[in-house]
This record gives C-alpha cells, structure tokens and sequence, in this order.
C-alpha cells in the first residue's frame, strides 16, 4: 500500500477574490486565453472555472496534460446548464438546445478538457456530496495504487447555484486543482490516504465552514493552507460529520520547489 | 494508462441483480434474453409532444422507509427494489460481507445520469407556478448524482467509501472500474457497484432534440435504423476480493477505460476511443481478443454510434468474435446500460449462449464485425465483454469470465 501520494502543484481559480482573503490563498480569475473562442462560447462558467485551475496546475507542475488521466469532482457540476433546461420542460411545446443537452451532462467538464488538450486518457467525473473532494483524492488513490506509478489530475470544482434549490449551496464558486503523482521529484508536499477521523466539524474556523457550505469545493482550503504554510498536519476534507481527514507535509519538499 | 503494464487481478462477483423493462431479477432478463423479445413499448410515465417506445419498468416498486423518506425518488425506489431482488441475493451477500470485513471495508458506488431527476422536474413545474420549490423537494438527496447510491449505503448500514460516478452512458461501467480498483487497492474488501438511470423528460426530449430518438423500437446495427430507444434500469453487483470461498463465481476481469477527445455528443467517426477502451481492458487482464468469446456491444442503433463502433471493433477483433447488441430487448438503460449489459455478458456465461440483436432486420452493410441476430447456444465460453461510450467521448469496455 503507498504510503502518500505526492503533490506536484495546485492551483485555484475563484471569480470573487475576496472569499480567499481570510485564508491567506491566492486564486486566479477564470482565464479566457486559456480556452479557444469557440469552446468558451459553448461552455458554462462551471467548466471554464475548472479548465483554468486545471490548466494552470498543470503549468505550474510542467506536466503533459495530453497524457494526463483526470478526475473532476463536483458536487453539482453543470447546475446552471441543468437548471436553464429544467426551467423549460414543463412547457411540452419548449424545444431543448441540442448543445445544452449534451452541456448538461456531469462529465461535460471531463468532455471539454479531453477535447481541449486532445488527450485520450481514462477521466471520470464523481459525485459525494459533501465528501466530494475526499472521494476524489481516494478516486485518485485507488487508480495510481493500481497503476503502481504515475500522475493524475484531480479537479474539484462547484459554481454559483439559484438559491431555490439547496440553499446556502452555490452562494460562492470556487474551483481548484491538483496535479498529483507516485513519485516525490519537483512536489511541493505529500498527503496520507484519507481516513475517517474523530475530528468534529465544532472545531473548525467559522470562515471555512461558511465558504464551504456555500461552495462545496471549498473543502480543499485546509489542505492548501498547510501547504502554503509550509506545515506538517492533519487536515480535514469534508466540513459534515464523519469527518475525513489526511496528513499533509509540505516541509520535506522545500527543496523541490 | 497507456504505459501501464501492470495486470489488474480480478474480483468476484459475489450476487448480481438487474431491474428493468424485463422485469425483477436476472433470471427475468435471461428469459427476455432467450427468447430475444422486445421489452419496449409506447412511453406511459409521462407525456412528451412525439411518439417514444421505451424499456418502461412496470414492475411495482417498493418504497422507501421512513426513516430515508428525504431520498425518496424513483431512481432510489428503482435500487432498492434490485437490491431486494432475493432471488439475486445481493442484499443478503452484504450482510454476509458485513460480518466477514466490516460495515466500514464495503464501498458503494453507483452510476447514474440523471439520479432523481424526474421528481426535479416535476418540482420545477411547482417553481414556475408558485416560486417557490414545494417543501418535499430535497435536491441533494433526491437530485445531486450521489444520491441514490447514499440512499443504499445508509439503506445497508454501510460506513465505506461512497461516491458516484457520472460520466453519461459509461457511468455503469466506470462504477465497475472504480469498485474493482478499491478491493485491488486494499481501501475495500468488497463494493456494491452498479447503474442506476431513470426516464425522465431532460434525457427523452434531450435526445429528440439532438435527432436521435426511434419513432419505432429501436433496430440497433440495421441498415435502416433510425435511432435509440431510452429505458431505464438497475444492475448491481457485489464485487469482493477473491478469496477461496468465492472462487466459483464469475469474476470481473479487467475495464478499460479511455477517451475520445473529439466531441461532445459524436464519437469519434473511426471508433478511436472506443477500440482504445477495448484494448486497454484486453491488456489490463493480460488477454489476446482472441479470449473474448462474446462481445456486447453499445450498439445504440444511431446511425454513427453502430458505424464507428463497428469499425473499432474489426479493428481490434476483425470479425472473430460473436457480437450483439441487446438496446432492442431493454432500451438504451444511460447510466445503467454499463452494469445492465455487464450481468447480460454474465448471463451469456452462465447459459452458454450469445444474446441476439433484437429489431435487427438487414444488417448494414458498412457493419464488418460478428453481430448475431438471434441467440444462439455456444459451448465453452469463458470470458465476455461489455461496452459502453457516453457523452464527452467517456468509454468503457468491462471484461468478465467465469
């Protein structure tokens, strides 16, 4: 069994630049340049939220993402692209838009990036509630422990929701992205196999546990604070009880940078 | 995984159990099998303004307890009735499991395209009237893709991982990759995995929207097919590490998984993507294509799904192994499809037979692989696959032997 997956990079892409503040974390506004014309055009904010993080995680760790298997995590994917067509249907008059349709999709993120990047490695898009950023680092996991070496891209992402359908879900978007590999070289820290822990959600920083509930990816801050701080600890991936949890070292790795 | 060289080892498939337009249990479903009857029949779930033959399930289902009434939906009802299946046994080898490796060892994930949609939709009707969602709607309980698999683990009083896997009409598969991983990977002894998709008005009017839906029951791989026909759905198995005990079940032996990277909602026109999941799952079990003794097909009966699946499969297999697509019979079952065709190669095994290719009347001639057009009996068979292709170019092609 690995003892630690290593991270290569992160990266977060969040509209509203003031959610991070408190945090201490820098994010990125989505990046047009980084998605052709015709592409942005079709695609929703969710998709192109997550297409910046994880292009520039991928920059950032100067790794080829045409031979990249991916993992995209989100609670809800494409709400919006859904909503829009659930808003129509019981008019049985409405035609739906083909494009839409096929945007609506939870893998359509998954969709664009394989297309984008031309690559045609195994990606999946899963779903956990609240655990999804959890089950995808355990997702991420279970294929390179399988694999025996390797990398993988893990996205998890969740866009601003209408708040008549899970309220306070969707108050705050926020995407985020990792680069995660069997192999130490170049990482910028390394994280445990997460377990559920007694860890109880009382104890968290009230800024995180609002951010989270309003936006779901939010999930990950703990884990990239510890890594920005240069720390060695446990941190929690999930804000509902039965907590996961796993230990992040970023210190080791200093020299990797 | 391209570079990976390393054989995946298999996990058995301990209970396995379907429901669909066949009816309750996969005996149900042999018998459609056997006689290559059409399940498929004029929607009566709901109106949609054309005409629509679906694989309906008519069967009563069974309701949801109290206690879990916050994940009361269709999908959910439609899972636990094939949980409850006795004659699949599924429910009773999870409580066997629990004993033997612990209620926190057992995984669940399910595959799903659209979870609880259906009652969103009809919650979206009350939106649009009064403004407001009515008061039983619980979107992350009913709608949000993990649902239904939730729904089950709590359901069995499991504390494992749980997640869901949405890729479209690969998530069935995929959910039969990712369980397979957990038990290699030591995270898992045993996971319940599986698809489970429901009718609803997005994927119906969707898929006429994109000039896709049969007028007719749907004629996969025919000269003059004209399109899918959607049903609905459950399959789930229980996966376990391969152990002396369960040595004589069938096994899931490997799932090869890739991408397209071309479109969106059309494949690839040569079949890439889909003869890369079919390679990959041949090489992650160690197997030559001359090991496949049947080949289910997706065969949705479009027009460019059957082309470019045909091409990618002569150009892995060129026309030795026995194929067919069995879409006729249930309708194209979206995220259940991958695990609903996944116990039909099982049942192929089991019976010794090859499924035929209901509505198949003149086979088209663009079409140079195997397709069989009634069941026929066959000796010796060892080893079957599955494959399923979904939107975003997401494929899947799962390997199972006896």
């Amino acid at each position: 069994m690995m003892k630690q997956l290593f991270i290569k990079s992160y990266a977060i892409c969040c509209p509203d630049a003031e959610l991070l503040a408190p945090f201490g974390l820098l994010g990125s506004d989505i990046d047009k340049s980084l998605i052709p014309a015709a592409m942005r055009r079709r695609t929703s904010m969710t998709t192109r939220m997550a297409v910046t993080a994880a292009k520039l995680a991928c920059t950032q760790a100067n790794i080829d993402s045409q031979h990249l298997a991916s993992v995209f995590a989100s609670l809800g994917g494409e709400i919006q692209v859904t909503d829009a067509l659930c808003r129509l249907l019981p008019d049985e008059n409405e035609l739906l838009s083909p494009t839409q349709f096929h945007n609506s999709v939870h893998n359509t993120t998954a969709g664009y990036w394989a297309i984008l990047n031309k690559c045609q490695e195994a990606s999946t898009a899963i779903a956990a509630a609240d655990d999804t950023f959890a089950m995808g680092l355990i997702e991420v996991w279970s294929q390179l422990q399988q694999q025996g070496s390797g990398e993988r891209l893990l996205v998890c992402y969740d866009e601003y929701w209408p708040q008549y359908l899970a309220p306070p879900i969707g108050l705050a978007a926020f995407a985020c992205a990792f680069v995660l590999s069997t192999d130490a070289e170049q990482a910028i820290g390394s994280i445990s196999l997460p377990q559920v822990s007694e860890q109880a959600e009382q104890s968290f920083p009230l800024e995180w546990l609002m951010l989270t509930e309003s936006a779901p990816a939010a999930a990950v801050i703990p884990l990239l604070m510890a890594l920005q701080q240069e720390t060695q600890e446990t941190v929690p991936l999930n804000i509902k009880t039965p907590i996961w949890s796993s230990c992040v070292s970023a210190r080791e790795f200093e020299h990797g940078k | 995984m391209k570079n990976n060289q390393t054989l995946i080892t298999p996990v058995a498939i301990t209970a396995y159990s379907a429901l669909s337009a066949s009816g309750l249990g996969s005996e149900a479903l042999y018998q459609s099998l056997a006689e290559n009857h059409s399940e498929l029949a004029p929607l009566s779930l709901f109106n949609v303004p054309f005409p629509a033959y679906v694989g309906e399930i008519k069967q009563p289902l069974l309701s949801i307890c109290e206690e879990l009434a916050d994940y009361n939906c269709r999908n959910a009802q439609v899972a636990l009735t094939a949980l409850n299946d006795e004659q699949g046994g599924v429910r009773a080898a999870v409580e066997t499991a629990k004993e033997k490796y612990g209620a926190h060892r057992i995984g669940v994930i399910i595959g799903t395209s659209t979870s609880g949609l259906y009652e969103t939709e009809d919650a979206y009707g009350v939106l649009l009237d009064t403004g407001k969602m009515p008061d039983d709607f619980h979107f992350v309980t009913e709608h949000a893709y993990q649902a239904t698999g939730r729904f089950v683990q709590l359901e069995l009083g499991l504390t494992g991982v749980c997640f869901a896997i949405s890729t479209a009409c690969s998530s069935g598969a995929k959910a039969i990759a990712a369980g397979q991983r957990l038990i290699n990977s030591g995270l898992c002894d045993a996971v319940l995995v599986g698809g489970v998709d429901t009718l609803c008005r997005l994927t119906l009017r969707g898929f006429r929207s994109l000039e896709l839906v049969a007028n007719q029951p749907c004629t996969p791989m025919d000269k003059n097919r004209q399109g899918i026909s959607i049903g609905e759905a459950a399959g789930l198995m229980l996966l376990e590490k391969p152990h002396t005990d369960n040595a004589g079940k069938m096994k899931v032996l490997s799932v090869g998984e890739s991408s397209d990277a071309h479109h969106m909602s059309t494949p690839h026109p040569e079949g890439e993507g889909a003869a890369l999941a079919m390679r990959n799952a041949l090489q992650l079990a160690g197997l030559q294509a001359e090991s496949i003794d049947y080949l289910n097909l997706h065969a949705t009966a479009t027009k460019i799904n059957d082309r470019m699946e045909s091409r990618a499969v002569f150009s892995v297999f060129a026309d030795a192994v026995p194929c067919s697509g069995t879409k006729g019979i249930t309708g194209h079952t979206l995220g259940a499809a991958g695990a609903l065709e996944t116990i039909i190669a099982l049942l192929a095994l089991k019976h010794q037979f090859i499924p035929g290719t209901q509505g198949l009347q003149e086979l088209d001639e663009e079409c140079q692989c195997q397709v069989v057009k009634a069941p026929l009996s066959k000796q010796n068979m060892q080893i079957a696959m599955s494959n399923s292709f979904g939107f975003g170019g997401n494929n899947a092609s799962v390997i199972v032997g006896l």
